[in-house]
């Protein structure tokens, strides 16, 4: 080997052991950081069996939010965990769901199902290459491994992919100091003053992508899939729509095709669906547009979510 | 394709792989082939253009080098500058203009004007400049006009260069592609020392400044006098950054072929005067362009102080007037930007005479580093100043800016006391601070010299700190060149 060879092997060489030395920190920055995001809770929880894992996007997250989930858990003698993450739809969750059934169990999964995330691509495909997901899942070959699984059978991004295996997002990480909390957890005490251009724009910013009957099939069949998944290893599902303001649900664009497909596709299962929807109107119950507050869900567990919970399994 | 891009990163190898198995005289056809793809993956519609203006540059070359006679050699000419000036021009203005015309007599006698409704080009500016100085030199006959097409066509879209310059000429260009392209060892690591330090330069100094810049000028009215201050300070670093960051990749990225592109900034917040600012170190190929093709032909100095005056003042307006349509819009902070400018080099000239006899006088004062410092930073002021009307959203924006900053200099010292700093300030002013001290490094002793000369273990040392800050503190997710966007 010439000189010039051997110069850049040991260029390369240093480069790839300083490489490793940075991913290691990074590595362990994310479990120093980390709270909410799902794949961080799969890593560090104790606990193999679960009676409830509860999926969804951002509006199953305030379940989670400070102590509630243990004051669920207290008051339910059941043992829960919350895997909901933001703008996350049926693909994601089942990314989630397969990812969490592989070293756990769980008798029921409560899916916290949104419009918003069966209508894009931006809330499925896409949301695997987020550098906020990506930059808090721990570092797990078997996860890996499962998401290139779904890069080739499911049309994720291969980029999403090599920035998990090389960890790029942790290094990368600008908020690698800060904890991993999502704002809306920062705000879970905070009563909500109605605005109609916040709803709108946050209505805007949900349902951005054109084409929407196409996707709501789409991901009607991925959620069809989860569905399947969790009858396969013999998990129970409860689907629900979290309340959300009356001003936010007028706004909400093709919500009876949606209303009518999810229908469609619980019954057929003999899955029960419950549309809690319309259940707490007022802004006091909510921290923004579309979220509950620590009232809200204290309200929402109180009147149903608890009934929910500890009903016996058929 | 972006150069900051993960499909870039696979994109080079590739072309260099296909450029190093092509015989040398054959591999400027893998550069064009690859300049194409990369121009054209943006938006395809784009190669209308681009071939549009290589046809023209290479029709009117040819038929230039034809023409016996001078009337004919003229029209010739006018033809080819009036279809990739007037293009380019129209591509800018024409919609502006119409616009502020249906603005005006919105009252008086209400009009509706067809629009374009198209952009201009991804790069057209920088093109359509190269394209020109080319008819321009076979016209004067510098430059023979029977080059082969393809040569031709690769001056034109030659990819690292395509989108943000330098605005290269073809006496420097072709004479490359005829002798052939052969890439060598030394040239490539320098290259890549470029590539890496420009990457920086770009997606961990500009990109971390951004942010805050944006958030600031996007709402002057709420933002503080400090915010603002900060902002216009971190812009001027942004804009440096951002620009110099990707004629540094695109020289270097030419050297791994061989191709020697011009240097396109030396240092330029070291300069002394808005004139060395101009006319030695910022977007030089722009200066040269415009002293060359325009301020010359316009009788440049020769031709009395008055004239002399207008020239330099007309020079400034147009450069105004080519950087409008950047990232930050068409409007009329580009005239004002390019008009302050001009300002400052009649003030720097008719000042001068005074500065000399002063410095005769004083010789001691003119060789101090102390006044040399004081000219730095009075330069670098104005300069950041102008960059207000640059980056404001419009006129009053700037204006806003000028005045909120203007009416509180006094209170600065305790506003900054009192400000809230953030970890990203601390960061942006620590890139400035590593900035400005490898530029002052490089100006004493250029950089590349020192690094073949340093010991193995300081070399290596800071290509790691380069690739490891690039992984580490990049915005690798951000915006495309500011530059790129005319």
């Amino acid at each position: 080997m010439t000189r010039q060879g051997r110069t850049a092997i040991a260029f390369i060489g240093i480069g790839l052991l300083i490489y490793a030395g940075v991913y290691l920190v990074a590595e362990r920055l994310v479990y120093r950081n980390g709270h909410s995001n799902p794949f961080f809770k799969i890593a560090t929880t104790e606990v193999k069996a679960f009676d409830w894992v509860i999926l969804g996007a951002s509006h199953a997250m305030p379940l989670d939010f400070a102590d509630f989930n243990g004051q669920m858990q207290s008051e339910t003698g059941l043992k829960i965990i919350n895997l909901a993450s933001p703008g996350t739809g049926p693909l994601y969750n089942r990314f989630v769901l397969e990812a969490f059934l592989r070293g756990h169990t769980a008798k029921n999964v409560l899916y916290v199902a949104d419009s918003f995330a069966f209508y894009s691509r931006t809330w499925n495909e896409d949301r695997f290459g987020d550098a906020k997901l990506l930059r808090a899942t721990p570092c797990d070959p078997a996860t890996a491994w499962l998401l290139l699984q779904y890069s080739r059978r499911e049309g994720i991004d291969w980029r999403a992919v090599a920035d998990y295996v090389t960890g790029f997002s942790k290094i990368n990480n600008r908020e690698r100091f800060q904890k991993d909390v999502w704002e809306g957890e920062l705000q879970f005490d905070r009563v909500y003053r109605p605005s109609a251009a916040a709803v709108k724009s946050r209505i805007a910013y949900l349902f951005s992508d054109s084409g929407r009957e196409a996707a709501l099939a789409r991901y009607m069949t991925e959620f069809a899939k989860l569905l399947e998944l969790a009858e396969r290893r013999n998990v129970r599902v409860v689907v629900i729509k979290m309340p959300t303001p009356g001003q936010f649900r007028a706004l909400l664009p093709n919500e009876a095709a949606f209303y009518e497909a999810m229908t469609a596709a619980v019954a057929n299962r003999g899955i029960g669906f419950n549309n809690f929807s319309a259940e707490l109107d007022e802004p006091h119950f909510y921290f923004d547009t579309d979220h509950l507050n620590r009232v809200g869900v204290t309200e929402l567990f109180a009147r149903h979510l608890k009934a929910i919970l500890m009903a016996p399994v058929n | 394709m972006l150069f900051t891009s993960l499909e870039f990163f696979a994109f080079l190898p590739l072309v260099m792989l296909l450029f190093s198995a092509m015989p040398v005289t054959q591999r400027w056809a893998v550069l064009l082939l690859a300049s194409y793809l990369f121009y054209g993956i943006w938006q395809p519609f784009n190669l209308v253009y681009l071939g549009a203006v290589t046809l023209v540059v290479y029709g009117c070359g040819w038929a230039l080098e034809r023409a016996p006679r001078p009337a004919i050699r003229k029209a010739l000419l006018g033809t080819g500058l009036v279809a990739l000036l007037g293009s380019l021009v129209a591509f800018k203005f024409y919609d502006f203009i119409a616009g502020e015309l249906e603005r005006s007599f919105a009252s008086t006698f209400p009009i509706v004007l067809p629009k374009l409704g198209v952009s201009t080009p991804v790069g057209y500016s920088f093109y359509a400049f190269s394209a020109s100085s080319y008819l321009i030199d076979v016209y004067a006959r510098r430059l023979s006009g029977s080059h082969h097409p393809g040569h031709i066509a690769i001056y034109v879209a030659y990819f690292p260069k395509i989108f943000a310059g330098p605005i290269e000429r073809a006496t420097a260009f072709l004479p490359q592609m005829v002798a052939g392209l052969r890439g060598d060892p030394g040239r490539a690591i320098w290259g890549l020392q470029l590539i890496g330090w420009g990457l920086f330069k770009k997606v961990v100094i500009a990109d971390n400044l951004a942010p805050l810049v944006d958030r600031n000028f996007g709402i002057v009215a709420f933002a503080s006098p400090i915010e603002l201050l900060i902002s216009v300070y971190f812009f001027a670093f942004q804009i440096y950054c951002d620009f110099s960051g990707y004629t540094d990749i695109a020289i270097g990225i030419s050297l791994l072929f061989g191709i020697q592109l011009m240097e396109n900034f030396r240092r330029p917040y070291l300069s002394r005067s808005t004139a060395e600012f101009w006319g030695e170190r910022w977007h030089i190929s722009l200066g040269r362009w415009f002293r060359d093709y325009l301020y010359i032909p316009l009788g440049g100095s020769r031709s009395g102080l008055l004239r002399r005056y207008l020239n330099i003042m007309l020079v400034f307006v147009v450069s105004g007037l080519w950087h409008a349509g950047l990232g930050y819009g068409v409007g009329w902070t580009f005239l004002i930007w390019g008009a302050l400018n001009g300002a400052y080099q009649w003030a720097g000239l008719a000042t001068r005479g005074l500065w000399e006899r002063l410095g005769g006088l004083l010789p001691a004062l003119r060789q101090s580093a102390a006044l040399a410092l004081v000219r730095i930073l009075l330069t670098f002021h104005l300069i950041a100043i102008s960059w207000i009307f640059f980056r404001a959203k419009s006129v009053s924006d700037a204006l806003t800016v000028v005045r909120k900053i203007g009416t509180n200099l006094l209170e600065i010292p305790s506003l900054l006391v009192q400000y809230p700093f953030t970890a990203e300030h601390g960061m942006g002013f620590g890139l400035i601070v590593l900035l400005l001290a490898v530029e002052a490094l490089d100006e004493r002793r250029p950089l590349v010299q020192r690094l073949a000369a340093a010991p193995a273990v300081l070399r290596w040392g800071s290509y790691y700190l380069v690739i490891f800050g690039l992984l580490i503190l990049g915005r690798w997710q951000a915006k495309e060149f500011i530059y790129m966007q005319f």
